[in-house]
């Protein structure tokens, strides 16, 4: 047989649709790879008349602990669990990172202490503040009422000489008037 | 096909978690083909039982291994493959694995009763090379690159081995051609 065709890829099913087409349309023309290609297709069909026989045993394999993984290869092989896992690793780190980066207690306290000092100036600033204002007040109401007792007194007073100038004028007036009265 | 495919997927990573249950289920589509494809290897039933034992107990040990599922057919028969020549080798004297089919007694021709006797005849008188492309291309339907992957040669080489055997069982099998388009 001359023919370069590869009858046998073709009887294989081991050939692209166009080289399927090929061959299809050169067997149409060639008696003699007719022939080869029935000869080939026979023979196919003779091998896989062949059945199949029946497994005497079925094999099966049972648990074992021997070659069962371990705990940890489990974990490892399985997806969501080391999922899991790398979540959980990647809290703790931002945790630890979190720790490690925080300023130190010591100078949270100094902090706390500078605050507190503030306050408390600021604090005693307007409390001084508040007790200038009040002594100033009352120091001003204590004038006033000064004031005003002095002046009260000072009419009184004079009210009071007014009043006794009166009782001298009187009695000098009384005893001018028994002298007058005795010497007659 | 695809839906077949993506459920041997799933067993293949379930069992390499370690659920041998899941592998069981794998083995029990899968052992039929692998027997009788050690059983026309190696001939013997008891050899070919054997056999199909150790080759699931090593893809079990292997599973890790095998890096693309879609692979697994082709990757369990080149296990099958070197487990049946392990075998062959110790049977056998050194050299007489690549003997050359016997000619002489193919083309002897046969006048078999059943046709069945006649196939399987027909392949015994094969050498074990030229026999097993026969088995993998005609009754396990794989490709030649997967082929070539199997057995560790080029295609080329698998093409070879292919086209001579079917050249012996084309004569070998004459007598039941010719009956059969009679």
């Amino acid at each position: 047989m001359s023919c370069l065709i590869d009858l046998k890829a073709y009887a294989l099913d081991e050939v692209t649709r166009q080289e399927r087409g090929i061959v299809e349309d050169h067997v149409r023309g060639c008696q003699s790879c007719r022939e080869e290609l029935d000869r080939l297709n026979l023979t196919r069909s003779a091998l896989v008349s062949l059945e199949d026989e029946e497994i005497p045993r079925r094999i099966a394999f049972v648990s074992d602990r021997v070659f069962e993984p371990r705990w940890w290869q489990t974990m490892w092989r399985s997806g969501p669990v080391m999922g899991f896992a790398s979540a959980a690793l990647l809290a703790g780190a931002i945790l630890v990172h979190g720790f490690e980066t925080r300023p130190a207690a010591v100078d949270a306290a100094q902090i706390e202490k500078r605050i507190e000092s503030r306050v408390n100036a600021r604090v005693q600033a307007a409390v001084s503040q508040a007790q200038a204002k009040q002594s100033a007040d009352f120091a001003k109401v204590l004038d006033a009422t000064e004031r005003r007792f002095e002046t009260q007194r000072q009419a009184d007073l004079a009210s009071f000489q007014q009043v006794d100038e009166y009782y001298h004028q009187k009695m000098a007036r009384l005893e001018i008037a028994s002298n007058e009265s005795y010497g007659k | 096909m695809i839906f077949r495919e993506v459920e041997d997927r799933d067993l293949i990573a379930k069992a390499r978690r370690g659920h041998v249950e899941a592998y069981n289920v794998l083995v029990s589509r899968w052992e039929k083909r692998v027997f009788n494809y050690l059983l026309r290897l190696v001939g013997q039933r008891e050899d070919a039982l054997d056999l199909s034992q150790d080759v699931f107990l090593k893809a079990y040990q292997n599973l890790k291994k095998l890096d693309d599922p879609a692979k697994f057919p082709g990757w369990l028969f080149r296990i099958a493959h070197n487990e049946a020549y392990s075998l062959l080798r110790k049977n056998r004297p050194e050299g007489e694995m690549t003997v050359e089919p016997r000619m002489a007694e193919a083309s002897g021709g046969l006048f078999p009763i059943e046709s069945t006797l006649a196939v399987r005849s027909a392949l015994e008188r094969l050498s074990d090379d030229h026999r097993e492309a026969v088995l993998l291309k005609v009754y396990q339907g794989f490709k030649f690159e997967e082929m070539a992957e199997i057995l560790s040669c080029p295609v080329s080489t698998v093409k070879s081995r292919l086209y001579t055997a079917l050249d012996l069982l084309k004569q070998t099998l004459a007598p039941i051609n010719t009956g059969g388009a009679e």
